[in-house]
């Protein structure tokens, strides 16, 4: 009968099989013979579908339509909530793995629909198609948070046109061209450069005379006209007096981006490529421009040489449209937010450096300070300014007097130009020209030692601003010296870090659900998500509170959470699942404001769970799952919390 | 009609198709007290030619539920080849060429497969009363009689689901009822399927069919007689 009359299997399952994570990457007649083993059943709101213990699973739960909340209930009968699910989602598949009961309690939540895939139909599948397992063993696997990545950049952002993907696909260990070129630290300066000639390479590495692995410096063209030639240096001195130690290095499996990264932060040209502890070759900032890098590296370089403060204006309102083409090429979120620090610390620094000529030298050292998300390095399209300066201890009330009047008008002017530049002015008022936000270190300190004696709210609140700052530009030893005192105040303050685990824990916004997300009830924003408040804060919060616990001197969310690793605070899987879901929602975050831009819409933080893919959703959906586990490393810490 | 073939229906209703009697048979007794899960079901729609009594079945979809799981790997749908194919105004609607109604097989060649697919299940369908009229005057025709599974037509469940459970918070009962299976579909936010396509609308109604089925007296139905009681007036038809 089948053979003459309808032989397939609805559509209607294979096209949910074909969306759905493992099942989409099967191949076409699996998935058909998949779909017609598969039932469909339905259970009213309420409906305990398994029972933590007593449930034996004889089928595989895909969700067609409604969701579910899985739970936990305890001994004395207490509910702990671990998990919800909706459309996409599937329920049982580690117990049919593992061949056990039920490990957790499982209702409706609405009227739901299920495709049910029997048990011995997806065992056979488990078994047979390669990563089918490890995809449901290991949730948070690197490769779904690769195919996430180019399905966010395949269908929420379209491929731009005019782009390869090189910069972000390359790594640094394919563009080398030639061993690396070395000599010995003890040779002349005219035999390098013989030598330079002789390989036509622009740069040489040094090595130590006794041992050509051990790589010490590096001498570049430019190294040779400004220490050698332009000062009239002998020729005939060692090498060693002139090159420059110790070598950048990256590593040879590290994308072009990192390496472009590097060589602006560091305004290095040259970087040595290492391999197993081995240096293998040297790239240039030209072999990166070649790659079609030249958009971010010629803006930072016309950046650097703009001679006037106007002519700032035009090129920091290109920042937006470039950090835009990176994301469009695929770069991901951490490295777009370092990259968009490191275009506008380059402005400030210019401008500042600018605004110095012309008010003259100050009258003691002083650093400009960042804080807030600037301090962290996490900014998107959008960032207020939050800055503040911090100058040396005058030597008396004359020179007190002289520095209040020109920092004064340094903070008045510089702000101005930021203004114009595109940095919104901060709403609340932390910013340089505020008297309060521009104080001598001691002052500083003081102030900082006030916060923690007294953890009054505001208090608390001004410490998740002020706590992250970072030097931006001027003395950076005076942000050091500021950041040590409160290191050292708060690794005594166990009660002001308590406070602020508090506070982090308590923050809590009116919610209900919406397709399984926690989401605004009502209003502008009714079912939508706030990113930035409900997802990111958390991480940035937890981060915060453990690196002034620790004395952790990074004030990069993502650096942090190395630092924590690294000292084994989190241990290495929680680590790798919250710099993945950190870096996830910065990713959703960026590519939500970047469409947001496209229709000239100013960029918010509000996402609609009901607009994102199946894969965005369970994404996000194991990154809050990640926030309650580092509140409970939160609660180990302070156990009365 | 010619003579000859109204002779040749004449003998066939005389001796029922093997078929028929076998259909027949398994329904002579029929208990109305196991829990659903016990019986097996068929959702069926058919599309045809037209409304008229001239019109033909062009296409029958149907999906089998058993222990209240709906088996998407045991499916019916086929087209059929009308009599008169210049009948087919309705082209437009289901989608359905005249070529490939030309290709399709008569429904002579597919009912004895269809009737062996129902087995002992009992009949569902949306307005079933229509698909079972065109239904049972072609299986008169071809197998000499017609057939004896109960049936279950969604749209009386959907009435008695709203008068039931629908009152609204003035405590009065919404009465206007759309009759279309997609609009109740819609309604009560079921997964949807294409419309006007046999096999999609069978589908769509097995749905309806497994929501009301655990949703109607708050999903206190646990018998077939209990949702013949739900259901009042007449939901089970024994021909």
């Amino acid at each position: 009968m089948k053979g003459t009359t309808h032989s397939a299997a609805p559509a209607v399952v294979a096209e949910f099989l074909g969306k759905i994570m493992p099942f989409k990457e099967l191949a076409p007649e699996i998935i058909d013979q998949v779909a017609r083993k598969v039932k469909v059943d339905f259970f009213p709101k309420g409906t305990r579908l398994l029972e933590a213990g007593k449930s034996e699973i004889k089928y595989l739960h895909l969700i067609q339509k409604g969701g579910v909340k899985c739970f936990i209930v305890d001994d004395e009968g207490a509910v702990t909530l671990k998990d919800y699910r909706g459309e996409g989602d599937c329920i049982g598949a580690l117990g049919i793995i593992r061949g056990t009961l039920a490990n957790l309690d499982v209702e409706m939540v609405e009227d739901t629909f299920c495709f049910l895939l029997p048990r011995a139909v997806f065992l056979e599948l488990i078994s047979s198609q390669p990563g089918f397992s490890q995809y449901y063993l290991k949730s948070f696997s690197e490769k779904i948070v690769a195919t996430a990545y180019s399905e966010l950049r395949h269908h929420r952002v379209g491929r731009s046109n005019d782009s390869s993907l090189h910069l972000f696909s390359i790594q640094v260990g394919d563009i080398i061209r030639q061993a690396p070129r070395t000599i010995a630290a003890d040779a002349s300066i005219r035999q390098a450069a013989a030598k330079m000639a002789e390989f036509r390479v622009a740069s040489l590495l040094i090595h130590e005379p006794d041992d050509e692995e051990q790589i010490i410096g590096i001498v570049t063209d430019r190294d040779l006209r400004n220490k050698v030639l332009a000062p009239g240096l002998d020729s005939n001195e060692p090498i060693r007096a002139v090159m420059s130690a110790p070598v950048a290095t990256v590593l040879s499996q590290a994308t072009c981006f990192d390496a472009l990264l590097r060589m602006m932060s560091g305004s290095t040209h040259h970087l040595a490529v290492e391999q197993k502890d081995k240096i293998i070759g040297v790239i240039t900032s030209h072999d990166i421009a070649l790659l079609q890098g030249h958009a971010p590296y010629s803006l930072f370089k016309e950046i650097g040489k703009q001679q006037r403060i106007d002519g700032l204006y035009p090129l920091s309102r290109k920042i937006p449209e470039m950090i835009r083409n990176l994301i469009k090429e695929g770069a991901r979120a951490g490295h777009i937010a370092r990259m968009i620090a490191i275009l506008n610390d380059q402005i400030l620094e210019r401008l500042l450096t600018l605004l110095e000529e012309e008010l003259g030298p100050p009258p003691v050292a002083y650093c400009w300070l960042l804080m807030g998300s600037e301090g962290r390095r996490e900014q998107t399209f959008r960032t207020d300014q939050d800055n503040a300066i911090l100058y040396e201890d005058p030597a008396d009330a004359q020179q007190a007097a002289a520095c209040e009047a020109y920092f004064a008008a340094l903070a008045r002017l510089a702000i101005e130009h930021l203004v114009q530049c595109g940095y919104p002015l901060c709403p609340g008022e932390i910013m340089a020209t505020n008297p309060k936000w521009r104080q001598p270190l001691s002052a500083w300190k003081q102030c900082f030692s006030d916060w923690a004696a007294l953890p009054e709210p505001e208090e608390v609140l001004n410490a998740s601003i002020f706590f992250d700052f970072r030097a931006g530009f001027g003395k950076a030893i005076l942000a050091d010296e500021l950041r040590q005192h409160l290191n050292g105040l708060t690794k005594k303050s166990e009660l002001y870090l308590f406070h602020l685990a508090r506070q982090c824990l308590s923050a809590k916004a009116p919610l209900s659900f919406f397709k399984n997300f926690i989401v605004d009830k009502d209003g502008e924003h009714k079912n939508k998500l706030d990113i930035k408040v409900q997802g990111l804060t958390p991480f940035v919060n937890f981060a915060r509170i453990l690196a002034l616990r620790h004395g952790i001197r990074e004030t990069n969310t993502l650096a942090r959470l190395q630092v924590l690793g690294k000292e084994k605070i989190l241990s290495e899987e929680l680590l790798a699942a919250a710099t993945d879901a950190y870096e996830m929602q910065m990713q959703l975050r960026l590519v939500h404001q970047l469409n947001q831009l496209e229709v000239n819409t100013p960029p918010d933080n509000h996402i609609a769970p009901a607009d994102l893919s199946e894969l965005d959703r369970r994404m996000l959906r194991d990154a809050f799952e990640v926030i309650d586990r580092l509140h409970a490393v939160l609660k180990t810490f302070f156990p009365a919390l | 009609m010619s003579l000859l073939s109204y002779l040749r229906e004449l003998l066939e209703q005389r001796q029922p198709h093997p078929l028929l009697v076998e259909n027949r048979r398994r329904f002579a007794q029929f208990d109305q007290n196991k829990p659903l899960t016990d019986y097996s079901f068929v959702v069926l729609d058919t599309e045809l030619t037209g409304l008229s009594y001239k019109d033909e079945i062009i296409s029958i979809g149907a999906v089998k539920i058993s222990n209240m799981q709906l088996e998407l790997g045991n499916v019916f749908h086929t087209l059929v080849r009308p009599l008169n194919l210049k009948h087919n105004q309705a082209t437009f609607i289901h989608q359905i060429t005249p070529d490939q109604l030309r290709a399709a097989r008569p429904i002579r060649d597919v009912l004895p497969e269809f009737v062996e697919f129902c087995g002992d299940a009992l009949l569902i369908g949306h307005f079933l009363e229509i698909d079972m009229g065109y239904l049972n005057r072609a299986t008169k025709k071809v197998l000499g009689g017609t057939l004896a599974n109960p049936t279950i037509d969604t749209l009386r469940l959907v009435k008695a689901y709203k008068e039931t459970s629908y009152v609204c918070d003035y405590g009065y009962c919404d009465q206007s009822l759309p009759c279309n299976l997609n609009e109740i579909a819609e309604e009560f936010k079921l997964p949807r399927f294409k419309a006007h396509s046999a096999l999609e609308d069978a589908l769509q109604c097995a749905y309806l069919f497994l929501f009301l089925a655990k949703k109607l007296n708050n999903g206190q139905v646990q018998t077939l007689r209990q949702l013949h009681n739900v259901g009042q007036p007449l939901l089970l038809r024994q021909n």
